[in-house]
Parts: C-alpha cells; sequence; structure tokens
C-alpha cells in the first residue's frame, strides 16, 4: 500500500501534472500538422527530458504521443488529410462526416473513443503485462508474415470500388516498400543512383504526397471555392456521443482489444492496430454498405484501436525492453537514461515508480478530454479559413514537414513524385488506402519471408509447421477464397430453395 | 477509356519492374533473391492490368450497345483549370528556390502568389503570407530544430528577427 501511495505522490504533484498539460498542447499541435507524427514529437521531447526527473520525462512521452495520435483527427476530419499515419484507415469515414456538417461529431466520437481505447490499453498493460508479452514473443518471422500477408489482403477486401484497382493501388505501394537496399544481399534496388534513397522511402512524404498535394491539386483545378465542409449549428462534440456508444460500444472493446493486442506485438505500431481494427469492423459490420459514407462505426472501430495501440506498445517493451512500435523504442532509451531499466525486475521496484508510470497513462488520457474538448472547438478555424487563404498554408506545412522526416529535399521531391501519381490514380476511382498499407506493410512482408526462408533453407512448408502460424495462413487463405465461397453458398441457397418450390 | 489507358499503363509499368528487377544481383547462397518480390509486383501488375484493360473494353462494348438502344450522348468528364499545375509547381520552386531565397522568403512568395491567383484580397494576401512563412520558420527552426534553409540571399542569416 505504502508503494502505491508513494506512486501516486509521483503523479500528483504540480511539476509532473504542469508537464502533462504542457506536453498535451504539444502533442495536439504536432498532431494536427501534417506530416509532424507522434514518433516525431517524442523524438523530439528526448533532449528536454535530460532535465526532468523520471516520472515527469515519461508523462511527457506518454501524454505527447496519445495527444498526436488524436489530434491526427483533426486534418483528417476536415481537410481529408491525416494528421498522423495512424488516423489514415478512418479519415475517409471522419471527413464524409465533416462533408454532411458534422465534423464535430465526428471528432467527438474521434475524443471519446480515443480516450477509452488508451485508458482499456493501459488496464490491459496493468493487469496482463506480462503474459501478454509472452504471448508476443513467441511470434516469429512465420507468424509475422502471415500477419502482414492478413492485414495487406483485409485492405483489398475493405477499400470501397473496383477490387481490380485497390489490388494495383496496393501493388503500387508494396513496390515502394522494395526501394532501397535489399535486406539480405545489400543490393540497392530501385534507388537510381540517389544514395537518401538507400535507406528506403519514408512513410511520411508518401502519405502526404497521396492525401494532401492530391487534395490540393484537386482544389487548385476546380473552379468553385465552395466549402466542402458544411457548417451545421446544431453539430455538437458530445450531445451525440451517448447514442453512438449505446450502438456501438462493442465495437469500442473489440477495437481497443485488437489494438492493445497489435500494438503488443513488436514493431506492429498504433496505424497499423488502426487499419486491422477498421477492417474487422466493415467485415463483421451489418452496415457494411454505409462505409466510405461517413460511418460512425469505422471511426469508433479503428479510433479506439489506435490509441490502445499505444498503450499495448508499453506491454513488450517494459516487461522484456523489446519495443513494441518506434516511440517505445525511444522511450527504452529514456528509462535506461533514468536508470529505470526496462524488464521483469521493473515489477519488483520497490519505490512506486512502476505504479506511478500507470497512472500518468491515466491521467494523461483523462487529460485528452478537456484539452481535446478545447482542440475540437478551436478547429472551427479549418472551416472559418477560406479555402484560398487556408490551402497555400498547408502546402507549405507540407513541403515543411516533408523535409523534417530527414531533412532532406528528397523527401520533398518523393511527395511531389507520389502525390501526382496519387492524383492521376484518385482522378481514375483508384483508393489510396491499399497503396498506404502495401507501403507499411510491404517490408514486413518481406523482410520475414526472407528471414523464414534463411533459416529453414527455403523450405516453403515452414509456413505451415507452427501452431500459430498455421491459424494465420489458414486465415488469410480462407479470406482470399471468401468471394468464391460466398458465392457458392449462394448459389447452393438459391439452388434449394428453387427445388423446395 | 481511362481505365482502359491505366490498365495498360499498368501492364507496362509491371514489364518494365519485371525487366529491372532481372538486372539485381543474385547470391547463390540465397534461394529467393533481391529480385523476388519486386518480380511479384510486377507480374501482378501486369495480370491486374491486363484485367483492367480488359473489363474496360468489355464494359465499353456493353455501353455501345446500349447508347445504340437510347441514343443517349456519351457522359461529358468535368474539366480542370489549368491552375492545378500551380501546386506541384510550387514544390518544385521551393526545392529550386529555398536554397538561395531561405525558406522564410520562399514559402512567402509560394503562399502570396497561390492566395493571389484565388483572388484573395492583396493586402490580405501579403499579411497572411508574410506571417505564416515568418511564424512556420520561426516554430520549425527554433522549437523543432528543423535546420530549413536560411538562404544565401542572407548570407546565412535573418539576424534581426531570429
Amino acid at each position: 500500500m505504502d508503494i502505491l501511495i508513494n506512486g501516486m505522490s509521483l503523479v500528483l504533484n504540480v511539476e509532473t501534472l504542469m508537464v502533462i498539460f504542457l506536453a498535451s498542447l504539444f502533442g495536439i499541435f504536432v498532431g494536427a500538422v501534417p506530416g509532424l507524427t507522434a514518433t516525431m514529437a517524442v523524438a523530439l521531447l528526448v533532449p528536454l527530458t535530460f532535465y526532468m526527473d523520471t516520472i515527469p520525462a515519461i508523462a511527457a512521452i506518454v501524454t505527447t504521443s496519445a495527444m498526436a495520435i488524436f489530434a491526427g483527427d483533426i486534418p483528417g476530419t476536415y481537410l481529408n488529410i491525416p494528421g498522423t499515419p495512424a488516423s489514415a484507415a478512418y479519415v475517409g469515414e471522419s471527413h464524409a462526416l465533416a462533408k454532411k456538417g458534422r465534423a464535430r461529431e465526428a471528432l467527438g466520437i474521434n475524443l471519446v473513443c480515443s480516450v477509452f481505447g488508451g485508458i482499456f490499453g493501459t488496464i490491459i498493460l496493468i493487469v496482463v503485462a506480462q503474459s501478454l508479452a509472452e504471448v508476443a514473443l513467441q511470434f516469429s518471422a512465420f507468424e509475422y508474415f502471415w500477419l502482414a500477408v492478413l492485414g495487406l489482403s483485409c485492405s483489398i477486401f475493405i477499400s470501397i470500388g473496383s477490387r481490380i484497382k485497390a489490388f494495383l493501388s496496393l501493388l503500387f505501394g508494396v513496390l515502394l516498400s522494395t526501394v532501397g537496399l535489399d535486406m539480405m544481399s545489400g543490393a540497392p534496388r530501385f534507388t537510381f543512383g540517389v544514395p537518401d534513397l538507400m535507406a528506403g522511402i519514408n512513410f511520411i512524404p508518401v502519405m502526404i504526397g497521396m492525401f494532401a498535394l492530391n487534395e490540393l491539386i484537386s482544389y487548385y483545378g476546380s473552379r468553385s471555392e465552395k466549402k466542402n465542409i458544411g457548417i451545421d449549428d446544431s453539430d455538437s462534440v458530445f450531445r451525440l456521443v451517448p447514442n453512438h456508444l449505446k450502438r456501438y460500444w462493442r465495437n469500442m472493446v473489440r477495437g481497443s482489444s485488437i489494438g492493445t493486442l497489435i500494438g503488443a506485438l513488436p514493431g506492429a505500431g498504433a496505424d497499423i492496430a488502426a487499419w486491422i481494427s477498421y477492417g474487422v469492423g466493415k467485415g463483421r459490420s451489418k452496415e457494411k454498405q454505409m462505409y466510405g459514407t461517413g460511418n460512425v462505426e469505422g471511426i469508433v472501430d479503428a479510433s479506439s484501436a489506435n490509441n490502445s495501440g499505444i498503450s499495448g506498445a508499453w506491454v513488450p517493451a517494459l516487461v522484456f525492453g523489446i519495443p513494441g512500435d518506434s516511440i517505445t523504442a525511444i522511450v527504452i532509451g529514456v528509462l535506461y537514461m533514468k536508470g529505470m531499466n526496462p524488464g521483469p525486475t521493473i515489477f519488483m521496484d520497490s519505490t512506486g515508480m512502476i505504479y506511478a508510470l500507470f497512472l500518468v497513462f491515466i491521467v494523461a488520457n483523462l487529460m485528452m478530454l478537456p484539452v481535446g474538448y478545447a482542440a475540437i472547438r478551436l478547429s472551427k478555424l479549418f472551416i472559418l479559413t477560406p479555402s484560398r487563404i487556408l490551402m497555400p498554408v498547408i502546402l507549405c506545412f507540407c513541403i515543411v514537414g516533408a523535409f523534417a522526416i530527414n531533412n532532406s529535399v528528397v523527401d520533398i521531391w518523393l511527395m511531389l513524385i507520389v502525390g501526382l501519381v496519387a492524383y492521376l490514380l484518385a482522378v481514375n476511382d483508384f483508393p489510396m488506402a491499399p497503396a498506404i498499407l502495401g507501403l507499411v506493410l510491404g517490408k514486413v512482408v518481406e523482410n520475414n519471408f526472407m528471414s523464414a526462408m534463411l533459416r529453414t533453407g527455403g523450405d516453403l512448408t515452414s509456413f505451415f509447421a507452427r501452431p500459430i502460424s498455421v491459424g494465420l495462413g489458414v486465415a488469410v487463405i480462407l479470406l482470399w477464397c471468401s468471394p468464391l465461397l460466398i458465392k457458392a453458398y449462394r448459389h447452393y441457397r438459391e439452388k434449394n430453395a428453387s427445388a423446395s418450390l | 477509356m481511362r481505365d482502359l489507358f491505366a490498365g495498360l499503363a499498368f501492364f507496362a509499368a509491371g514489364v518494365a519492374t519485371i525487366i529491372t528487377a532481372q538486372q539485381f544481383p543474385t547470391l547463390p547462397s540465397l534461394q529467393y533473391g533481391p529480385s523476388l518480390f519486386p518480380s511479384i509486383v510486377g507480374g501482378g501488375f501486369c495480370l491486374g492490368g491486363a484485367a483492367l484493360a480488359v473489363n474496360a473494353l468489355l464494359a465499353r462494348r456493353q455501353l455501345a450497345l446500349a447508347r445504340g438502344a437510347d441514343d443517349e450522348p456519351p457522359p461529358v468528364a468535368q474539366k480542370m483549370r489549368w491552375t492545378m499545375v500551380l501546386p506541384p509547381l510550387a514544390v518544385l520552386f521551393y526545392i529550386v528556390a529555398s536554397d538561395y531565397l531561405g525558406a522564410a522568403l520562399t514559402m512567402a512568395l509560394i503562399m502570396l502568389t497561390l492566395m493571389l491567383v484565388r483572388k484573395t484580397a492583396p493586402l490580405i494576401a501579403l499579411a497572411a503570407s508574410t506571417l505564416v512563412a515568418l511564424s512556420i520558420y520561426f516554430v520549425f527552426s527554433r522549437y523543432l530544430l528543423i535546420p530549413l534553409p536560411q538562404g544565401a540571399l542572407f548570407e546565412g542569416g535573418l539576424p534581426w528577427i531570429f
């Protein structure tokens, strides 16, 4: 009990609470600017954490990452430009709602789901941290390969419109992921002699090009100055949230569970959690036809998942010192620096640090409610500012955001080229989402395939030799065959019905 | 018609990808070399592109038959303005000019031009572009520690501001 009280006193003091508040504002700003990611925000905080005590330092990181992930929804909703990669999965839904004059409602549900997801992930972190991390550790290259293939396959099945176009869009993303030095042989691929491309293509400039530059070209190509976003005076942040939660509480719990699990897998972060949760949500939905038209259900699923993924990523980080995502990779460094060595012994600490850390998560997520609410109210700026002024500002943010990733002009070129290709694809009704997922998961698929083949001497049957791997492999094959199976089942039912007549 | 061209373009991209991938070096100890995944993607491009083109041709044939029956004019695609080239040109301008003019001035010029093209009042455009460019420069350089180019024009510094 003394340890618990000690832990609480480490958090509930003026210094830590002030740090949490300031980190909230910083996280909201970074998340709302397209191109600046939660990871970048955390990386920028590291030099500041040198001068802080352990708990305020951790609090700053936890709060900033959680806030940035939520704030990524704000430009996504108003401008169809996701602020962070974790918002890309459901940007279509929230922007479609904004077009109907329900931007605040969309952001309100985003906010509440983010808070719920964050707290859910924290509770899981507290209760089952150790056992969950053990399951995650059993995943090897075979399981990661199938998991990534499952994610890629889902992106085709959840996309709206032609599946051939979704497939081609996905391959475009996968092709981008092959750029750079080959993992096994070290041979450069599609680098065209540019040294900056040797390390591969960064996800952020591609995302900015695909979503933001594409949107800007469309805006300057159109004759109309009319805003896409409607303003409805009755639109309120929280008024309809209880109704939505009553209807979709299962989605929120499921999204949070998926997010925590995926977040706990080393290497899979909030963005992948959001995509998979959105895909699962759509697959199980009774209103599949409503997806893409501003469906709250899709937002609930994915928005809960990305924030719970942030908390889930701390499970392997704390218990085994293995980062769950890029943020926790930075966090582990900070923990070591502060003498709070991650590993099983962290739970045996007698100073209450671990309880303080858990409490930080809860306070940071609760802080999201008032700060997020204020940010949503202020975000009306996106509507009130005329597009003719807002769009050039967005363009400059995009240029600087793309440059900021590696401080390299190559990333601005990349944004430009991908933006032009994306525009051509978009006017021909190719969905963008599969391309983004192809870029994220393409490398995961290839690297794990190559590692597995190296380990087994090229034996392809080894992908079906481990229990979890078999389960995932069968799920993938069933998903691929699902259109045929559904068609066959319908044919069988129709035949039976006509025979009974 | 667009789908037909898109399909053919993907097919051509697939062929180019496979040819390029075949030139990647392979190691004798590896069963699967660096060309495997690009070749799979190239193959996918060829298959998907061909399927898209064939579907477009079939759809066109069906449409022609249907149109012959009701004598309807073909749908007219929405015309885009020439100004659609401005955002890519602005990015290009930043890449070329920012090292000389500096990020702040280049961004201000880009914003001013884009605002004036969309008929923003000149005074408002000038004030907004100057203010926003300086704010972005200040926040990114000072607080986010991004080394945005200061520009040779200012001999490496904007001392009166930063």
